[in-house]
């Protein structure tokens, strides 16, 4: 294989491109869903492809095949695109430096998913709705487990050649309760999936979704019954799976450098943010607010050895107590702020071009118990679990809403449950509201398999840790917009 | 790509290998997309793929396997597997008939001229002359794609599906360097309908329309949504509540609702792969024939999407809507709105007092029971006022209940146009609703 890859890249250098890479990837994945104590969907899936890029006078040409016999004909057409593309430059692309590369990767994982057996994995899931069912009327029991292994090789045309191994693992079960009214939903360990991780079977054992499933059945079966959250004002504070979302809209997506320069003007949107903010002392939150991008977290959705640039993984501090301080880049847009890459290019597959993509981005741990925060709040919710999520194309206006509130009273939880909270804000103002994190004992790294972008579409798998946190006066709900 | 007799070649071969019922699907994809943003091509590509999946039945088991590498060698090792699978699954509710009728259905028709005209360099020559229209204070972004594929299966009982679905599709934003801009977008698979430079020049003429916004407070208004708009709502709405499934599990705002008038009687939607303003799959993902869907008629909730499975639990014939993923159910792909009587031109001069949505950003379903879903405007967002366009109004946010809004309809757009759905296009007019709850607002 190295052979035929030198005789690519061979071949890129002697079309005349200034810089060309090739990404040979095998991924073979594995999915089960149970619904209602019996098997929905058992799907599994390889693919395996080769995607060129090349840089030709400044322009971009992408081709890519799953036909590994004929790669010169990809490598022609990826420079016959990149010539179309000069028609129309008014830059030339330049790519950050960085070193060349000879490494190898390897997910650390304990258990190789893909050794355990169909039955086993179908058990776990029947189990944890046998469980669900044995806890509560309910009227609907999901689960699902995905996996995934991604063989990949990156090489190009400065020296690097990677190869690595990819592992991902995830699980998660839902209870739901009808009326003739309403519908009412609770996850574990998250909404759209559950939760996911760079690991492999034992994150799925050490999710103990049977242990849990009694909970939010019994939680699903109260919320059918539980008041509307009321709207109006209030102090919240947001459970770490809901955490992950709002960081994920509003700071991951907001912190693309791609975007901040309009690369998805017209598709995902930009940001409110420009390419110079990030020297103009910028209050994104409170000083409480500290994230970074962080791809070389263990287990987390977006780490990895090496993006699809060959740059290495990183963490880099976003925001620091609550000023901008960076941006997630690539080497092409890296190069435009007279930076190095801090390796956030990723691509969905062969198929598709790296582009910016978020790594990890978490909200690093505070120093409060989780007591403290709550004692806090007068009058108030405490929210959890992400069920909608919306937010404008400069990634300032959002409206998310949640699975369950709990109500809190005088700096202590009640009891009392309603359903449907929706709470919604402006992007830094929310973040300037933010006044206490949970300690690390809190911290929970949640994996997001869903993440969209570019065109044609891509679906990135992101990771973002938080613990809970508090924020100040924050609307809640929208039946009082008469 | 592969043609029919390619396809089915592949298609036999493999089934050639199993020892149970099996169906095959073979899909063959070519892509190629121009992007440009700040008036400039930015990301270039092409990509092409033929993938194979296979699904077993056992009785009430089931199996399913897909891969990229079509090799003799691999194609046995894929049955292989997946015979093996059967062997650790659990049976299924029900036993899936075997799909024997009709024999072959066939749809190998599709416009060459697609490619002559929208090729690479055809792409990037169109976009170049647009942009070169632009003033120096604006600038363009968008998408230009060719994209080519075939959907074929067939089964060890004999049957055979092929169809070749090629078409192109064209977004752009245009915007102005102190922040509004005017969008445009259609998908076509016929070349001599789709026309860059009115698209183009559409946009342009919104994102200047759209010069100094005006701040409204949220609250209640009469809309005007442009087909873009109402195109993203009638998606949704067919995500959360048009599947049997969907009102099986009774997470639709259709459940419990079938003969009973869910919106007002100046709505229709129905779901027709014959019709020429969708692009038409004719079978579906289980291999059956599609039919035509009333859904809504006049207001009344009428008919669902089926999936087999979805079909067999209720005791009725599958409408041909399967997605081939029992988790989903049946999923219509070619939704129709009927129209009305007046253009939109002559709707807005009939207007006093009203916001037009060019189109709507980010939605989502906040409660699929109540079909309540929430997004923000962008690219065009315009208030009307005794009968024209007086000003441009800065981006809001709607969280409305359909059954709120389709109730409110007092007027539906002579003209349609195709917009983009979950998969293909939708055929929409514009509607104008009354009491349109706009929740937020943007600086």
């Amino acid at each position: 294989m190295r052979k035929k890859i030198e005789m690519v890249l061979e071949r890129i250098r002697a079309c005349g491109a200034e810089y060309g890479d090739i990404r040979i990837i095998d991924t073979i994945k594995e999915s089960i869903t149970t619904e209602d104590q019996m098997v929905a969907d058992i799907i599994d899936s390889r693919s395996k492809g080769a995607g060129i890029r090349v840089i030709l006078d400044g322009s971009l040409g992408f081709a890519a095949t799953q036909d590994l016999s004929n790669l010169a004909e990809t490598v022609e057409r990826a420079i016959q695109i990149a010539q179309a593309g000069r028609m129309l430059q008014k830059e030339k692309i330049v790519l950050a430096a960085k070193e060349a590369v000879q490494d190898e990767y390897n997910t650390p994982i304990e258990i190789d998913p893909f050794t355990i057996s169909k039955e086993d994995k179908i058990n776990l899931l029947l189990r944890a709705e046998k469980a669900m069912r044995e806890a509560a009327k309910l009227s609907r029991t999901t689960g699902s487990m995905v996996f995934q292994r991604q063989d990949k090789i990156y090489a190009d045309t400065e020296g690097s050649y990677i190869v690595q191994r990819l592992y991902e693992s995830g699980a998660g079960i839902e209870a739901v309760v009808n009326s003739e009214t309403d519908s009412q939903i609770r996850s574990y360990p998250n909404s759209s999936g559950g939760n996911h991780a760079t690991a492999g079977y034992e994150f799925v054992e050490s999710l103990k979704l049977v242990e849990n499933a009694p909970r939010i059945a019994i939680e699903a079966e109260r919320l059918i019954n539980a008041e509307q959250c009321p709207s109006g004002h209030y102090d919240l504070i947001i459970d770490s799976s809901q955490m992950a979302l709002q960081i994920h809209e509003s700071i991951g997506h907001a912190t693309e450098l791609d975007r901040i320069f309009g690369s998805e003007a017209a598709y995902a949107g930009m940001s409110f943010l420009l390419p110079g903010t990030i020297n103009d002392n910028f209050k994104y939150g409170s000083e409480f607010v500290t994230v970074v991008a962080d791809a070389t977290i263990p287990k987390g959705l977006g780490s990895f050895g090496y993006d699809d640039d060959g740059v290495k993984a990183q963490k880099t501090v976003l925001i620091d107590k609550g000023m901008l301080k960076n941006y997630q880049t690539s080497r092409d847009t890296a190069s435009k702020i007279g930076q190095l890459s801090n390796g956030t290019n990723r691509a969905d597959g062969w198929s598709n071009i790296p582009i910016v993509r978020m790594t990890n981005i978490n909200l690093l741990p505070g120093s409060f118990e989780l007591d403290e925060l709550i004692k806090g709040i007068d009058d108030g919710f405490y929210l959890c679990t992400n069920k909608s999520w919306s937010i404008d194309d400069k990634r300032l206006n959002f409206q998310f809403s949640c699975e369950i509130a709990h109500e809190i009273k005088n700096g202590k939880l009640t009891g009392k449950i309603y359903k449907n909270p929706i709470y919604t804000g402006i992007t830094p103002k929310f973040w300037g509201s933010c006044d206490g994190v949970g300690n690390e004992k809190h911290w929970i790294l949640y994996g997001v398999p869903n993440c969209g972008k570019g065109q044609p579409g891509q679906v990135a798998h992101v990771g973002h840790g938080s613990a809970p946190a508090r924020f100040r006066n924050v609307k809640v709900g929208v039946e009082d917009v008469k | 790509m592969l043609n029919k007799k390619e396809s089915y070649a592949i298609i036999d071969k493999v089934l050639s290998y199993c020892n149970y019922y099996t169906m095959a699907t073979l899909i063959s994809h070519e892509e190629g997309l121009t992007r440009f943003a700040n008036s400039e091509i930015h990301q270039n590509v092409f990509k092409s793929n033929n993938t194979l999946e296979i699904t077993i039945h056992d009785g009430k088991k089931q199996s399913k396997n897909s891969t990229n590498i079509l090799d003799d060698e691999s194609l046995k090792e894929l049955v292989r597997k997946t015979e093996q699978n059967l062997k650790f699954m659990p049976e299924g509710e029900y036993e899936i008939p075997k799909v024997t009728a009709p024999a072959e259905i066939a749809n190998e028709e599709y416009d060459a001229e697609l490619e002559s005209a929208f090729g690479i360099p055809g792409r990037a020559s169109l976009i170049k002359s647009c942009i070169e229209s632009l003033d120096d204070d604006y600038t363009a972004s968008g998408a230009f794609s060719l994209s080519k594929m075939v959907f074929a299966m067939g089964n060890n009982s004999g049957i055979k599906r092929f169809c070749r679905l090629d078409n192109v599709s064209f977004n752009t934003v245009i915007t102005h360097k102190n922040g509004p801009s005017g969008y445009a977008e259609y998908a076509t698979d016929k070349s001599a309908d789709m026309d860059v430079t009115k698209l183009f020049n559409s946009a342009y003429s919104k994102a200047k329309a759209a010069l100094n916004p005006e701040s409204l407070e949220p609250g209640s208004y009469t809309v005007i949504l442009e087909p873009l708009a109402v195109g993203d709502l009638l998606s949704y709405m067919s995500y959360v509540g048009f599947s049997a499934k969907s009102v099986d599990t009774g997470i639709s705002f259709l459940a419990g609702k079938k003969g009973q008038q869910v919106f007002g009687e100046n709505i229709s939607i129905y779901d027709d792969h014959t019709d020429g303003n969708t692009f038409s799959l004719p079978f579906d993902f289980e291999g059956y024939e599609r039919r035509k869907l009333n859904i809504i008629d006049q207001g009344v909730a009428k008919e669902l999407a089926y999936d087999i499975r979805t079909a067999l639990k209720e005791g009725v014939d599958t409408t041909g809507h399967g997605l081939g993923e029992a988790s989903t159910g049946g999923f219509p792909i070619n939704l129709i709105m009927k129209n009305g009587a007046k253009s939109l031109e002559d709707i807005i001069k009939e207007t006093d007092n009203a916001i037009l949505v060019t189109r709507f950003h980010y939605m989502n379903v906040v409660d699929p029971k109540k079909a309540l879903f929430t997004a923000l405007t962008r690219d065009g967002l315009y208030m009307v006022k005794n009968g024209q366009i007086s000003h441009a109004v800065k981006n809001m946010r709607f969280t409305e209940s359909m059954l709120n809004a389709f109730n409110k309809v007092t007027e539906v757009s002579k003209d349609r146009t195709k917009v983009p759905g979950f998969f293909g296009v939708s055929y929409v007019p514009a509607l104008k609703i009354d009491d349109f709850h706009f929740t937020g607002k943007t600086e």
